[in-house]
């Protein structure tokens, strides 16, 4: 076990030298957010256009969130290298030496790498939490059901992500829960108004 | 080979990893008995820091790769001294 407590330890260095830790939660939150409102607005579309085939479902919902997850990997993978580069290069000039040898250096790939792992993965995982009641679909009376779980599954975990912000903000957590409920109580609204009209 | 016992370094380094850290790493490296490091000037990113250590033997590539694995690099070395015992600089008369 000492490979992982040094493994830990190495995180916890290279976390107060590049602060992998804010970066990511801000980046865990700002997409799980985004994968969740996106699963509403295909769960909607696919509600209000009368689709009751669960696979049609599942298989929208899935390809939606390995879109999701490819773009937040690779999208947070070339701007964050592309950022830290840019930083190291700077410290470089002020220091007159090449840094890319230094702890400072393995601390910035490691953050490339981190936070495009988070980038990737949390709207992908979120969408997948909200589908849940479609992979057992079998479960429900009627497929309606599955639907309006998976809504109130968003909604949940809408609330739990504006409890998160309001714990890291050390504000009002309710407030904040309340905030990130709102824009998925109107992502639902807007979509139910566009595919009724 | 008589042994370094006090080396005086004029260094540059990033802000991050911080003096404690710095200080930290280097007192773990053999031969080294204390570490000192004063800040005597700071900037947006860097900060000069003046590295002051002592001990029975030390080695200073070692000090060195050390310093410069956190970032660092040395401007200057601007005292040493090596033998059986620390003896500081005489006065003379043209001081």
């Amino acid at each position: 076990m000492s490979w992982f407590r040094d493994a830990l330890q190495r995180a916890g260095e290279y976390d107060r030298l590049v602060n992998i830790g804010e970066i990511a939660r801000r980046y865990f939150v700002m997409n799980a957010f985004d994968g969740v409102l996106t699963i509403i607005g295909v769960l909607m579309g696919n509600l209000t256009a009368g689709v009751r085939e669960p696979r049609i479902v599942v298989s929208t919902g899935l390809a939606t969130s390995v879109a999701m997850g490819i773009s937040g990997l690779w999208g947070a993978y070339l701007t964050e290298a592309a950022e830290r580069e840019r930083d190291l290069d700077e410290l470089s000039r002020y220091t007159l030496t090449d840094l890319n040898d230094t702890r400072i250096a393995r601390a910035s790939r490691a953050a490339v790498v981190a936070v495009a792992l988070v980038d990737g993965l949390s709207p992908f995982l979120a969408a997948l939490v909200v589908l849940t009641p479609f992979f057992v679909i079998g479960l429900f009376p009627a497929v309606t059901w599955a639907y309006y779980t998976s809504l109130a599954i968003a909604l949940l975990t809408l609330l739990g992500l504006g409890f998160f912000l309001g714990h890291v903000s050390r504000g009002n957590v309710v407030l904040y829960a309340v905030k990130t409920g709102v824009a998925g109580v109107v992502a639902v609204l807007i979509s139910f108004l566009l595919g009724g009209w | 080979m008589g042994e370094i016992r006090r080396l005086v370094l004029d260094t540059l380094k990033p802000l991050e990893p911080t003096i404690i850290e710095m200080a930290d790493e280097l007192s773990d490296l053999g031969g080294i008995a204390a570490v000192n490091i004063s800040i005597y000037e700071i900037d947006r990113k860097v900060e000069n820091a003046k590295i002051t250590i002592e001990g029975e033997n030390i080695s200073y590539p070692r000090v060195l790769d050390r310093i410069q694995e956190l970032g660092g690099t040395i401007h200057s070395i601007d005292e040493v001294v090596a033998g059986s015992k620390i003896i500081d600089d005489s006065a003379t008369l043209q001081d």
